[in-house]
């Protein structure tokens, strides 16, 4: 039997010329898992076509466990390109040692699984972007390479804060998420609440959330930042859009999601009173609950009102099923507005045809040239591009730009300066730039991004109106 | 009037899925004094396996997909049968309780690795069908949900009180070890009461995610306390208790939750769910003598 | 570190979840109730640090006793049906309670903001531990005091004459009533020792996670609660601590560097070691 280098250079030399995986990293060579156990990794410096061939003992090979990219693989169409990419880590690796590592974070189990699984994807193919340009330049001018670190907090508090206190005993210098407004309301909870102060014991690391829009969250403490939509601006801008679009519909009816931080959030406080706002008389609403099945009664009551418009503050499950019995009693009102988190495929995957025409304002569609290209880099990262997972990819490259404006030592001794550096750096933007143009940023950490309205046209959400 | 009549009937009607789920929790403690938490969930995994189908015939039918939903659940209810109770010895009660929540997790999270959690639009029989009387409404798949488990009742007694299976199940249930002396085979008894339970819930699955027009991991955890609420109601181990009492329930519910909004509307059920504990603590169709 | 304290401060107040349940289930009755014993702690003593501006202590007392006073009121009915019948009876008290939370508003404005618990939004800001300085092994050491003082006297407990009743009550009630055990004081007893346990976790859950809404106390912290005495076993107190870490450190973050397998796992190895362990993890006697 032949020893367990021989086999590690045969399986690389393998790998190389049949088969790689889909993920492919630029400078990280992942082994199907097939070929070795675990899914071992090659680090960077063992990659040079020299070593390629060179019989290294297992137990020489520091970090082998990669955790940071998924298994899957798909065929490679030719033997060229996969030598070609093995060439090209192999060139630039040499110039790149250091890794900043940035954590992640969200729900990639139960029911809100997809979101985690976007925003990973995102992260990733983000942070392959940043490093194929050449990553991120460092205090002293050396350049290092972006990391990725991917945790499932289940959507659950406990779990939450388990995860961040597991990421600051790490040496990631910021983390990206959370999905739920229920895991982001106790994680920011338990952070500092004024920076600087010695009397709080509060954990000191900057969170950058993507996901979790509840409204006016990342007020609980200085060291909590988000990239979510701002609802108010979006509802605000969609009913006053409505009101001269169509000058003959006034009266607006809501439907609330009731359990549900987000949903109810956005009925009550953003939805009803910009409706009000834009000269639109609220009838009235019906309210279900998140894990609801039958909506007799609730659309029952929608009809007797028969308002022009019909708001669904809820998640694509319920909106689904509203939608269906909305259809079967014959409710039909002349616009139908959604919520932001069901302008994702799951509302699709559940109602495509009961959906048609739902009006929803969303903080990303692939109209721009940026914007295309994340969402295909997103894809075959194998995540759908929302307006969710594109925040996770417009905060890598914020976070790229913030590292290098702070001027980071990424040095294992400083973790904690540069993390307060960091959060500095967060806290003075007032712009950044996004997929869709500028995203001005206000003192209590929260965003203003741009946004357009999409509707749901023959299973796919359209671009409907562009109001930049 | 209207109003409540319409909430009435909605509620009785939509109590028709309700009380599918609490013939299947209701005939396993019948048989076996024993609950099975993962029921729900199993059906509504039942109703996902029967999608299945709709990746190789893409054009198929809805009944197709129902038939392929009846067969997983009976695949489904014998599979817990083994990892939750064959091996477990009887002198534990408390251990096949939990391994039923532990089937009941795993089911739950099997589908959501499937499906990435999305919702999954149902294929749907006469869900366009709407009888009307002036404003009144009734709802046509309902009708058919409502049935089916009139069916479902109808062959579970006839099953239970006509063949040779159904009286070895009545002898264990009443008296196992009697039974097991009399030659009857207690552990395939059991095993084929999880299969027809199961058979059963692979069709109440199915159903429901037609009535609801699409199916989700969040169905199974109301459906698991409703069903055990109707289960308690109707009567331990009665199936028409079962099913009188899912329409109860569900009638009930729509009303408060028309007259008193849909935050308090559960209260309401857990209150008359008091109110059947205080008062009639058997349930409606109590068992006559029942042990336990 | 820091991970570490906190995993151990999560494994302290799942303890105290799970030596709620345990007590009750010594005298054979399986309660879905301690989720809300440990919401009604959670609520009061997060009311009364945030709004009333009590040192902790006190407050986790407080919770302790309403918590107690509950489970005494909820005890004298829900008791007089037993098997499934109880189960339901306490999961619809559960429920009940979880939808009065849900239900509750009570805020007072503090500075330009307002705090204490809004309905379905929650109660935020519970942030005792960090205003006041309380490093996180400080805190954990904090809760372990109470983990070990209730398991200490749970121990007793069952050492003494009352473990041997409630004991009793749970392997035969017609036999125990027969030798003269008032069979309503023993359980009433045992329900309302086990609601002042778990008013104790629920009012440290409130301030380690510093936010706490109706959704935290449904019916599978419901489930976790009887689950850890089940899984660890009925023989002694260290059972149910067994059963919290093998859930808690194995199961939930042990796991994590298996990926996507870890949440399948999660349901499978619970029903890997019942059948392994049908007398639980720690368990000797029958269950």
């Amino acid at each position: 039997m032949a020893g367990p280098g021989t086999r590690l250079s045969q399986a690389v030399f393998r790998a190389a010329t049949s088969r790689l995986p889909a993920r492919l990293p630029p400078f990280d060579f992942c082994l199907p898992e097939r070929l070795l156990p675990f899914g071992f990794c090659l680090p960077e410096r063992l990659l040079p076509l020299d070593s390629l061939f060179a019989v290294v003992p297992i137990s020489r090979l520091p970090d082998l466990h990669c955790p940071i990219y998924s298994k899957e693989e798909a065929e490679v169409k030719t033997v060229a390109l996969a030598v070609g990419l093995a060439l090209a880590a192999s060139s630039s690796a040499y110039a790149q040692e250091r890794t900043i590592k940035i954590a992640g974070f969200g729900a990639k189990s139960g029911v809100v699984r997809s979101f985690g699984i976007n925003s990973e994807a995102a992260m990733l193919a983000a942070a392959d972007v940043i490093n194929r340009q050449g990553g991120v330049k460092l205090a002293d001018g050396s350049r290092a390479r972006i990391a990725i670190d991917y945790y499932d907090d289940r959507c659950n508090a406990e779990e939450g804060i388990a995860v961040t206190r597991r990421m600051f005993g790490t040496d990631a210098l910021v983390a990206v998420g959370p999905t739920c407004s229920n895991v982001a309301e106790p994680l920011f909870g338990i952070l500092q609440k004024r920076v600087g102060d010695a009397g709080d014991s509060g954990l000191q690391m900057p969170i950058f959330t993507d996901v979790a829009i509840k409204v006016g969250l990342a007020k609980i403490s200085e060291w909590a930042f988000r990239n979510v939509p701002n609802e108010n601006t979006m509802y605000n801008s969609l009913f006053y859009w409505l009101k001269t679009k169509h000058p003959d519909i006034k009266t607006v009816y809501g439907g609330v999601e009731e359990d549900f931080a987000h949903s109810r959030a956005t009925w009550y406080s953003v939805m009803k009173e910009r409706a009000e706002a834009s000269g639109f008389q609220v009838l009235g609403n019906s309210k279900w609950l998140l894990n609801d099945t039958n909506f007799a009664t609730q659309v029952r009551e929608m009809r007797k009102a028969n308002a022009d418009v019909v708001a669904i503050s809820a998640h694509p499950f319920t909106t689904c099923g509203v939608l269906k019995e909305m259809q079967r009693q014959g409710v039909k009102p002349k616009v139908l507005v959604g919520l932001t988190s069901s302008s994702s495929l799951e509302t699709l995957e559940g109602c495509a045809k009961q959906a048609e025409g739902m009006i929803i304002p969303t903080s990303f569609a692939p109209v721009t040239k940026e914007a295309t290209a994340a969402a295909q880099m997103t894809a075959k990262f194998k995540g759908a591009a929302d307006l969710h997972s594109m925040a996770a990819w417009e905060n890598m490259f914020i976070l790229k730009d913030v590292i290098e404006a702070a001027g980071i030592s990424g040095r294992p001794g400083d973790v904690q300066a540069d993390r307060r550096k960091i959060r500095d750096g967060l806290a003075k933007l007032s712009e950044t730039k996004g997929l869709l143009g500028v995203t001005k940023r206000d003192r209590e950490g929260e965003a203003d991004k741009p946004y357009l309205f999409v509707h749901a046209n023959k299973g796919q959400w359209r671009v409907l109106h562009n109001p930049l | 009037m209207l109003d409540f009549l319409q909430a009435a009937s909605d509620g009785v009607l939509f109590g028709t899925t309700y009380a599918l789920i609490g013939i299947g929790f209701t005939l396993v403690f019948g048989v076996m004094h024993k609950l099975n938490l993962a029921y729900a969930a199993a059906s509504i995994g039942a109703a996902y396996s029967g999608l299945i189908i709709l990746q190789a015939w893409t054009a198929a039918p809805a009944w197709a997909v129902f038939l392929a939903a009846f067969i997983a659940g009976g695949l489904i209810g014998w599979m817990v049968y083994l990892t939750c109770f064959h091996f477990i010895p009887l002198s534990h009660p408390l251990a096949p309780l939990m391994a039923t929540v532990g089937m009941l997790l795993l089911i739950d999270e099997i589908i959501v690795h499937m499906t990435d959690g999305m919702p999954q639009n149902y294929p749907a029989v006469y869900d366009d069908v709407m009888l009307r009387i002036g404003e009144f409404m009734v709802r046509g798949d309902l009708l058919l949900v409502g049935a089916v488990s009139v069916l479902c009742m109808i062959g579970l007694l006839a099953l239970l009180y006509r063949t040779r299976l159904g009286l070895a199940t009545r002898a264990v249930s009443q008296q196992a070890v009697a039974a097991q002396l009399c030659g009857i085979r207690v552990g395939q008894v059991n095993a084929m009461t999880f299969v027809i339970t199961g058979l059963v819930g692979g069709l109440a699955g199915a159903l429901i995610g037609a009535s609801v027009g699409a199916l989700s991991p969040l169905l199974t955890a109301p459906l698991t306390v409703k069903g055990l609420i109707v289960t308690v109601i109707g009567g331990l181990g009665s199936i028409p208790g079962a099913i009188v009492a899912g329409l109860l329930v569900g009638g009930f519910e729509n009303v408060f939750q028309l007259y008193r909004g849909v935050t308090e509307r559960d209260l309401y059920v857990m209150l008359l769910l008091f109110a059947f504990l205080v008062f009639r603590p058997g349930g409606i169709f109590a068992p006559r003598g029942g042990r336990d | 570190m820091e991970f570490y304290y906190g995993l151990a401060q999560t494994i302290g107040v799942h303890t105290l979840l799970g030596l709620s349940a345990y007590i009750v289930l010594l005298t054979g009755q399986v309660t879905m109730a301690q989720a809300a014993f440990f919401a009604i702690g959670a609520y009061t003593a997060g009311m009364l640090t945030v709004l009333a501006g009590w040192h902790l202590v006190p407050a986790i007392g407080a919770g302790a006793l309403t918590g107690a006073a509950t489970a005494c009121a909820v005890g004298f009915p829900a008791l007089r049906v037993k098997g499934l019948m109880l189960v339901v009876a306490t999961l619809a008290f559960g429920e009940g309670v979880r939808l009065f939370f849900f239900n509750f508003d009570y805020q007072v404005a503090r500075g330009e903001i307002r705090v204490g618990p809004l309905g379905g939004e929650g109660f935020r800001q519970i942030r005792f531990f960090q205003e006041n300085g309380w490093t996180t092994g400080e805190v954990m050491l904090f809760i372990w005091v109470f983990v070990l003082l209730a398991m200490a006297i749970l121990w007793w407990f069952d050492r003494s004459r009352y473990g041997a009743v409630l004991r009793a009550v749970g392997e035969d009630e017609l036999a125990a009533q027969s030798v003269g055990i008032n069979l309503t004081a023993v359980k009433v007893s045992a329900m309302t020792v086990g609601g002042a346990v778990a008013g104790v976790g629920g009012a440290l859950y409130a301030h380690y996670t510093t936010h706490i809404e109706h959704a935290n106390f449904g019916v599978l912290l419901a489930t976790f609660a009887i689950a850890y005495p089940i899984v660890g076993g009925l023989r002694n107190v260290f059972g149910t601590l067994a059963a919290v870490v093998f859930v808690q450190a194995l199961l939930v973050e042990g796991l994590r560097d298996l990926g996507d397998w870890r949440n399948l796992l999660f349901g499978a190895l619970i029903v890997l070691a019942m059948n392994l362990r049908p007398q639980g993890l720690f368990g000797g006697r029958r269950a």
